[in-house]
């Protein structure tokens, strides 16, 4: 019994990491319609000047603030320099068919990745480093007895209810979030409709790049960071996001526990090697019963 | 109010306007008809900087508009819509009227309240309608919807690409009505494109043939109805 409670606590706290990782991936593709595959390292590098930072003694919360700053202004910086320019090129080339408009961003971001990989491991001499946590990492003590979890899971947990929260009013409750699905969905009635969507797109790479460093931070303590610590996160955090409904934002929030479940399960009943055997069961289950995802808005159909 | 001079539009090699003037008359209807690919809808879509012409000018209120983005122009009062019932089925009835007053949100908070206001008495069936998905209208509603969208932003030249697309005759004589109707009660001017000449002709006060990307004629609207030989060379019938 002990074990099932720890395994749904862990399950719960790693699953709320793959939620953040989620939500990035599905703000980019709702708001600029691009499936980001440097997502994670951009999060890998705004943690490792969160982390270079706490090296030369400032507090975990100046680096956690620069760090969700940086997070966001690397996701300004690959919009500007590389998916906008992408955009501008297309209308005039071989690139202006629907099949290579979504092809070429995802590929541009495979390459993305690569360089600040590559960029990470130059600069940081790709050398593992410890993250701290900004609380006890040590299993809570409640009335003398030691809980299964700790209260950084707890934070971690609050901190992705808050996430999910924010961004959902944002996206449904103001007109900046209007502005932005309407860009994603159909670009040109919506500059038709006066909305400068270059400016929405940008915006909505920052929110991504913020929610995701945000990710970064958090599972980072658990992993120890190096240049390709945050793979992982992206495949699951895709996977998760591709569950619960690309476009649906508590959706990817929804698969990213079910799969930090399924992991922490995996993990503690079965062998860690079984982690991705596991998540592609449960990615190809889903895609052949409900295409659409857990959550995701089905394609309306005209009456 | 609007003047077109000499304006060229290439896809390609393939010149889709060659070499067009025309004007719309403020507070008028006026029609564009002409056979498919005729480059009625080039026309439209290059006014609203959809497509960058290569050469020729175009003049909004005597300044010229040619080089500014599309997102600029419905700034200047010119509101687009374009052809197919362009709305976002994903976003509700709702939203797809806001969206076409986000611009103005901030700076005439209360106008943009009555705009909206407004498109709901001016189309019933949208405000019942207005929680759920533009996806799941009928195709006259969501041209209701599409002239919404474009209204809320309180163009004074509204540019109409076949709204009678797909629709059924007393549906379009209806959308048709409502647009003449605002066009004498406002002083609203519209460029109509139309292939349905008929219906088109039937409410416009000046016409426009085109042919193959030129100006075949440029009638008043009625003599152009009445024109039996234009028509049977140009329409066929």
């Amino acid at each position: 019994m002990d074990i099932f409670l720890s395994a749904i606590f862990a399950g719960t706290s790693r699953g709320a990491i793959y939620a953040l990782a989620a939500l990035g991936l599905v703000l980019v593709w709702r708001g600029a319609g691009v499936v980001n595959f440097a997502q994670m390292g951009q999060a890998m590098f705004s943690t490792y000047i969160a982390s270079t930072l706490i090296a030369q003694n400032y507090s975990y919360w100046i680096a956690f603030v620069v760090a969700l700053i940086s997070g966001g202004a690397l996701g300004a910086i690959v919009d500007l320099l590389v998916m906008r320019p992408l955009s501008r090129k297309r209308s005039s080339s071989v690139l202006d068919s629907p099949a290579m408009r979504s092809t070429v961003p995802v590929i541009a971001s495979l390459g993305i990745l690569g360089v600040l990989q590559a960029g990470a491991g130059i600069i940081w001499a790709a050398e593992e480093r410890g993250f701290p946590t900004p609380v006890n990492s040590l299993g809570l003590v409640i009335n003398g007895k030691t809980m299964p979890f700790t209260a950084f899971d707890l934070f971690v947990m609050g901190t992705v209810f808050i996430t999910l929260i924010a961004t959902t009013y944002f996206f449904k409750g103001t007109g900046m979030g209007l502005a932005m699905r309407a860009s994603a969905l159909n670009p040109e009635v919506a500059r038709l409709s006066g909305i400068r969507i270059g400016l929405v797109r940008t915006l909505s790479w920052v929110i991504s790049g913020v929610a995701s460093s945000l990710a970064g931070l958090l599972v980072t303590p658990s992993a120890n960071l190096s240049p390709n610590t945050l793979d992982l996160i992206l495949i699951i955090g895709f996977t998760a996001a591709v569950v619960g409904g690309l476009d649906s934002l508590l959706g990817s929030v929804v698969g990213g526990f079910a799969l930090g479940l399924l992991v922490s399960f995996v993990n503690v009943y079965d062998a860690p090697e079984d982690i991705f055997l596991a998540i592609l069961i449960v990615l190809l289950t889903v895609l052949i019963i409900r295409p659409q995802g857990i959550l995701g808005s089905k394609e309306v159909r005209r009456v | 109010m609007l003047e077109i001079k000499d304006l060229v539009t290439e896809y390609g090699s393939v010149k889709a306007l060659n070499g067009i003037s025309l004007s719309a008359h403020e507070g008028k209807i006026t029609t564009v008809i002409g056979a498919n690919g005729a480059g009625k809808s080039t026309l439209l879509r290059t006014i609203s900087a959809l497509e960058h012409p290569r050469s020729g000018t175009i003049t909004w209120k005597n300044h010229s508009i040619v080089g500014l983005s599309p997102e600029k122009i419905v700034r200047l009062g010119i509101a687009h819509v374009p052809e197919g019932h362009a709305v976002i089925s994903q976003l509700s009835v709702e939203e797809n009227i806001q969206m076409g007053a986000l611009f103005r949100m901030r700076s005439n908070k209360a106008d943009v309240r009555l705009a909206i206001s407004e498109m709901y008495t001016l189309f019933p069936r949208l405000e019942e309608r207005k929680k759920q998905l533009a996806g799941s209208l009928s195709g006259g509603e969501r041209q209701m919807l599409a002239i919404s969208r474009a209204l809320v932003s309180r163009p004074s030249l509204l540019l109409l690409d076949e709204p009678s697309l797909g629709l059924a005759p007393l549906v379009v004589e209806q959308i048709i009505q409502t647009v003449n109707d605002l066009c004498r009660n406002t002083g609203l001017t519209v460029l109509l494109v139309e292939q349905n000449a008929n219906t088109a002709l039937g409410v416009a006060d000046h016409g426009i043939l085109l042919s193959l990307g030129t100006v075949a004629a440029d009638l008043p609207a009625a003599q152009m109805k009445a024109d039996v030989a234009l028509r049977a060379a140009y329409l066929g019938y």
